[in-house]
């Protein structure tokens, strides 16, 4: 009887989470974010780009970031570290559902880690292309 | 009793070589208790690490109990204990010496001799001046003990070169006793280690009856208690102060969250003033990164940083990195204090997995976001 119990409240946390997982995806704020970016003038998204973006060496911007994974780990599915040592979660959609769903920090990290890493601010459609790359992941 | 056979003993004047009860028990467990006291303090106070401070706290605080009862029973202890017996002019000190220097055996004292009694009033006010000036170090400079509301930093730094002398001194006159005990067993034949335990010593044949007062035990308890319950409330009073050297930081969110996404935020006091605001005007160049914040932003964190900065803490860790190199005045683990206080720290430890990074100053420090960084508080990560 006991286990039982176990089993429904288990089953009942799981969809629970579960729905709470896929609901950023149902709902629109990534969307959003990614039709902003469009109406700044990108196309369709480019994911293929987006992860050659994501696993490239730069070395275009400031000397100790030559590429993204110098702090997020190569896979998206795993969480990075900054460089002082604090832990980053990852960058996969699917691992992190809160990625790109909030404008503010979009642009807020966008706006540092493209200087950081290339050296310019990124384009919408390489911001585009980037996101729509990790939310295949 | 015991006392009675001395008595008895004593009423024949012209006896053999006897033992007498020289060391009552208090007096001895003083002594040891205390040699055991001052070990610990000064290993950790001087050899081990700032960590151990917990420990040196309780040498201390130990000691000044042993410095109250001594005191104490200093007047209603049994005869060779009480101050009395042994206050010697400075004539006959003098006189003590000079026989000394001579090498020859000396006259025979039963308690402390002239030479030994300068040295035990001498130990009684280097350690009361020790504990004492210990108590400012602790409430100036740590914001700890029931000085820490009275204390200012600066008072503590003060007391700090006073505590450091005179332990200096402290080892220099245990020195001074222990070869003076050792001369006086080789010029008297005396055993006295044997006598500071057993708390017998031989008396000489021949020597005249001795006058040996009781110790007055019930006495002693109602002045220690008396001591303890006046001196106790003074500092209990004191010590429900808020300590004088920390201000109150009202939480930031912006300021926690926005600087804390890379980094552990650090503690306001850190930096002074001028050092937050050149920071929050080069955020483009971030020890490397790119860490531009929008307008709104860095202005209400420039506001935050100006207003709580090192200059408005009177704590230890403000004092000492307000100073900052001037290469480098944004970097906190560049300070010459940093510098100083982590070069006994391997390089090693601070590669470990929960460190990573000299700058991540929670991994050990685990009051780091008070701004306190007491010493009892460090923990460093174990080696995985």
């Amino acid at each position: 009887m006991k286990s039982i119990t176990t089993l429904v409240c288990t089953f009942t946390l799981v969809a629970a989470f579960g729905a709470a997982l896929a609901s950023p995806a149902l709902a629109g704020p990534r969307e959003d974010i990614i039709a902003g970016f469009m109406a700044q003038g990108a196309g369709p998204a480019n994911p293929a780009n987006g992860q050659k973006m994501y696993e490239g060496t730069y070395g275009t911007g400031k000397p100790g970031t030559p590429k993204c994974t110098t702090c997020h780990d190569i896979s998206p599915q795993k969480g990075g570290q900054t460089r002082t040592g604090k832990a980053i979660e990852p960058m996969a959609v699917s691992r992190t559902p809160a990625r790109f769903t909030d404008k503010k920090k979009v642009d807020k990290w966008f706006r540092r880690n493209c200087s950081s890493v290339i050296g310019r601010e990124c384009t919408a459609q390489e911001k585009v292309d980037f996101i729509s790359f990790l939310m295949t992941q | 009793m015991t006392s009675d056979t001395h008595a008895s003993a004593a009423r024949s004047t012209k006896s053999a070589a006897r033992p007498v009860k020289v060391w009552d028990l208090p007096t001895r467990i003083f002594h040891w208790t205390l040699v055991a006291m001052v070990s610990i303090g000064y290993l950790t106070g001087w050899v081990f690490a700032e960590n151990t401070m917990g420990l040196h706290l309780w040498a201390g605080y130990i000691t000044v109990s042993l410095l109250v009862f001594r005191l104490t029973w200093g007047v209603f202890g049994s005869e060779y204990s009480r101050l009395e017996t042994f206050s010697f002019s400075p004539v006959h000190i003098l006189s003590h010496m000079k026989e000394l220097a001579t090498l020859r055996p000396v006259r025979h004292y039963i308690g402390h001799n002239p030479t030994g009694s300068l040295m035990v009033f001498g130990l009684l006010i280097v350690l009361s001046t020790i504990t004492l000036s210990g108590l400012v170090v602790l409430g100036g400079e740590e914001n700890q003990g029931p000085l820490a509301g009275i204390a200012s930093y600066a008072a503590g730094d003060m007391a700090d070169v006073v505590h450091t002398s005179l332990v200096i001194l402290l080892l220099t006159m245990i020195v001074l006793h222990v070869g003076g005990v050792y001369m006086e067993i080789k010029l008297t034949g005396e055993k006295l280690v044997r006598a500071m335990i057993t708390g017998l010593k031989t008396v000489p044949a021949g020597t005249p009856a001795l006058k040996h007062r009781k110790a007055r035990p019930f006495a002693a308890t109602i002045v220690i208690t008396l001591f303890v319950s006046f001196a106790g409330t003074l500092l209990w009073d004191f010590s429900t102060m808020a300590p004088s050297g920390l201000a109150t930081l009202p939480p930031s969110g912006t300021y926690e969250s926005e600087c804390g996404d890379c980094h552990m935020p650090y503690h306001p006091s850190l930096l002074p003033i001028a050092s937050w605001q050149k920071m929050m005007a080069s955020l483009g160049d971030h020890f490397g990164e790119d860490a531009s914040l929008d307008e709104q932003t860095v202005a209400e964190i420039t506001t935050y940083l100006t207003q709580y900065g090192s200059e408005s803490w009177d704590t230890e860790a403000a004092n000492r990195f307000r100073t900052v190199n001037p290469q480098k005045p944004l970097q906190i683990t560049e300070t010459p204090y940093w510098i100083s206080k982590h070069e006994d720290i391997s390089p090693d430890t601070f590669k470990r997995k929960k460190v990573g990074v000299k700058s991540n100053c929670g991994a050990c420090h685990t009051d780091h976001y008070t701004g306190r960084f007491d010493d009892q508080k460090i923990k460093i990560p174990p080696q995985e």
